[in-house]
């Protein structure tokens, strides 16, 4: 299936969104809600599954949207449609501080492993499945979970993911530790795993948990720097709404002075 | 030649990090050639390439092998490609190709053995607390009997207690005196110490609380026309408290709460619990019931008190037409089989029976 080449632009430094330049007759497809702004011409069109497969029957639909249920995508894909004359915009925007990063599937081998949830949008023709981490070890502790997410397709792909993006390549037999949940995305040659942190204290007090996950090469792989988890669980520990501890902003006494001294410094 | 070629994803040093598409096959020498799609790459081979499985889910077969320049690897993730690597391999890699090939497999089996675990492990609750249903009223029983009749006639305080604050219990006068002779005669010889008691409700309806706590509503004492038909009532009512048939609801409205807030986690206040308390507490099921009438009429035959009466009380309370039926009825259900079977019960029983020393008429003037 010849896949829509499309041209993009990715505007913004933390808090990013990416403009892709449609040409007649072009699609792109997008996560629902991701839809930044659209220029004339663009037909926005929701359809039921992930939009890849044009007439692959209800079941296949409704398999489809099942695998984008579990992979926390919603069931709905909307296709961004070029029926205007000239080049035509439309732009995606991350849901959260962050990276956008374009993924050319054709130049890697046409399929990508990512973090389940990272998928911001695609060149129509890219299909969203669902792979599931079949080694139980990798599953439970790797940070990512059973369900991950394969991009499949010969076109452009755009995933998101917080903090700073990555990008690494891993030699053949090149095995690198990463810390679990920083994982974003990597090809299918890359053997994802598990590993024991080596050391009983290390693995109490370390403050890495117990498991890192490796990476073992060959093949490309993007790591994040701070999963979205972590920055929502730092927020609401210093968030005093939630329970947490105001820094500098209660009475002299209390929380402000003695607070201060007696706090740590985060 | 053709046929035996295997695609796959050549890595290595020099090359895109990628990795490039390139073609493998093995030469007539069992050497391993991979040509690599693209110009100006030349023909790589080795003699003896390292096989295993690799990837995501060990779902490729990594050929890898060392040159000076550096390491090399063909991952081959098609199955078609990689049976024909398999296929026309040489034999000394025949080995290492097997376990390669097993690699997938065995990681399937495990993933569908740790999944079957955790199903099985959360199920267990489930089959638990359906097994529990299964056998609620065994394991009731058995809980039943281990109660001793001083902690029976504790628990018919408090239910005592509760009445009171509900509704007027009268515990002395004509009427109370009335149940108490009719009353003794039926349980003669038994464990609790019975006490009567008379509420001053107009509804037709009695009730019988653990430990031997009888409370007889004013309406049902002035619609009695002999004391035979108050002692029909009574008997059945007795027969519910010797039989602990409340003690045993709560027995069972209890398990079912703790098993409840075993599998769901504590939802105490939850619409799922009171569902569930209200359909088995306090209301006694129609087993309950049909074994208070058969246990009553032992007792009423055993008291050599005519039977008669308690079927005449039933039968009028049924024909009656009221806008709402008698409370007695809507939780003692009489229904037309229910009714039939006493009918044949009594007429089987031959008296003679004695006549009740109740002035029944007296007892109830107060409470008209």
């Amino acid at each position: 299936m010849a896949m829509d080449v499309i041209d993009y632009m990715i505007v913004g430094s933390e808090m990013q969104f990416v403009e892709v330049e449609l040409d007649p007759g072009e699609a792109a497809i997008g996560e629902a809600g991701a839809m930044m702004y659209m220029q004339d011409g663009i037909q926005m069109d929701t359809v039921f599954g992930d939009g890849s497969q044009q007439a692959s029957g209800l079941m296949g639909k409704l398999l489809g949207a099942g695998k984008r249920l579990l992979t926390g995508e919603s069931l709905f894909t909307t296709v961004f449609h070029n029926e205007g004359q000239g080049k035509r915009r439309v732009a995606f925007a991350a849901p959260y501080p962050g990276k956008i990063i374009p993924v050319d599937l054709g130049q890697i081998g046409g399929t990508l492993i990512c973090q389940k949830d990272s998928f911001l949008c695609a060149a129509k023709g890219v299909s969203l499945g669902i792979a599931f981490q079949k080694k139980l070890g990798a599953g439970l502790f790797g940070g990512e979970g059973f369900i991950m997410q394969r991009l499949e397709g010969d076109g452009l792909a755009f995933v998101h993911a917080g903090g700073t993006l990555q990008e690494q390549v891993l030699a053949p037999g090149e095995t690198l530790r990463v810390d679990t949940g920083c994982v974003v995305a990597f090809q299918p040659s890359v053997d994802f795993d598990i590993q024991f942190v080596g050391k009983i204290k290390s693995a109490i007090f370390g403050g890495e948990g117990l498991f890192f996950a490796t990476l073992r090469g060959p093949g490309k792989i993007w790591l994040q720097s701070l999963p979205l988890s972590r920055l929502a669980n730092r927020i609401i520990m210093s968030a005093p709404a939630a329970g947490g501890r105001s820094a500098d902003q209660g009475s002299l006494l209390g929380a402000g002075i003695l607070g201060g001294i007696l706090g740590s410094d985060d | 030649m053709h046929g035996s070629q295997f695609q796959g994803r050549l890595f290595g040093p020099g090359l895109p990090g990628t990795g490039i598409v390139a073609r493998g096959h093995w030469d007539a020498l069992g050497r391993l050639r991979v040509t690599p799609d693209g110009v100006g790459l030349h023909e790589l081979s080795t003699d003896r390439p390292e096989i295993a499985a690799s990837g995501f889910n060990n779902a490729c077969l990594r050929l890898s092998w060392q040159q000076p320049e550096g390491a090399y690897a063909l991952l081959i993730d098609s199955v078609d490609d990689r049976s024909r690597c398999a296929a026309t391999a040489p034999e000394h890699c025949n080995r290492q190709l097997a376990a390669a090939v097993r690699q997938p497999d065995t990681l399937e089996r495990r993933f569908r053995l740790g999944w079957g675990l955790l199903a099985l492990l959360l199920l267990v609750p489930l089959l638990g607390l359906a097994l529990f249903l299964l056998n609620a009223d065994r394991l009731a029983d058995w809980v039943v009997d281990k109660i001793p009749v001083a902690q029976e006639a504790r628990l018919g305080e408090l239910v005592l207690a509760q009445t009171r604050l509900q509704m007027k219990l009268i515990d002395s006068g004509p009427a109370v005196e009335a149940l108490a002779a009719i009353g003794g005669k039926l349980t003669a010889g038994s464990a609790h110490r019975y006490r009567w008691f008379v509420a001053e409700r107009p509804e037709v309806n009695a009730f019988a609380a653990p430990g031997g706590v009888v409370v007889v509503f004013s309406g049902l004492l002035t619609s009695a026309a002999t004391p035979e038909e108050l002692a029909g009532v009574l008997a059945h009512e007795v027969a519910h408290a010797e039989l602990r048939h409340s003690l045993r609801g709560m027995v069972k409205g209890l398990g079912l709460r703790a098993l409840v807030a075993l599998v769901m986690g504590d939802i105490s206040d939850n619409v799922l619990t009171g569902a569930a308390t209200r359909l088995t507490e306090l209301r006694f099921s129609r087993d309950a019931e049909r074994e208070a009438d058969a246990n009553g009429l032992q007792r009423l035959v055993a008291a050599r008190i005519s039977p008669h009466g308690m079927l005449r009380f039933y039968e009028r309370l049924t024909a009656e037409q009221r806008p709402s039926p008698p409370a007695l009825l809507s939780t003692h259900p009489a229904s037309g089989e229910r009714l039939n079977w006493l009918r044949r019960e009594v007429a089987a029983l031959k008296g003679p029976w004695q006549p009740l020393p109740v002035d029944l008429a007296r007892a109830t003037a107060a409470l008209r």
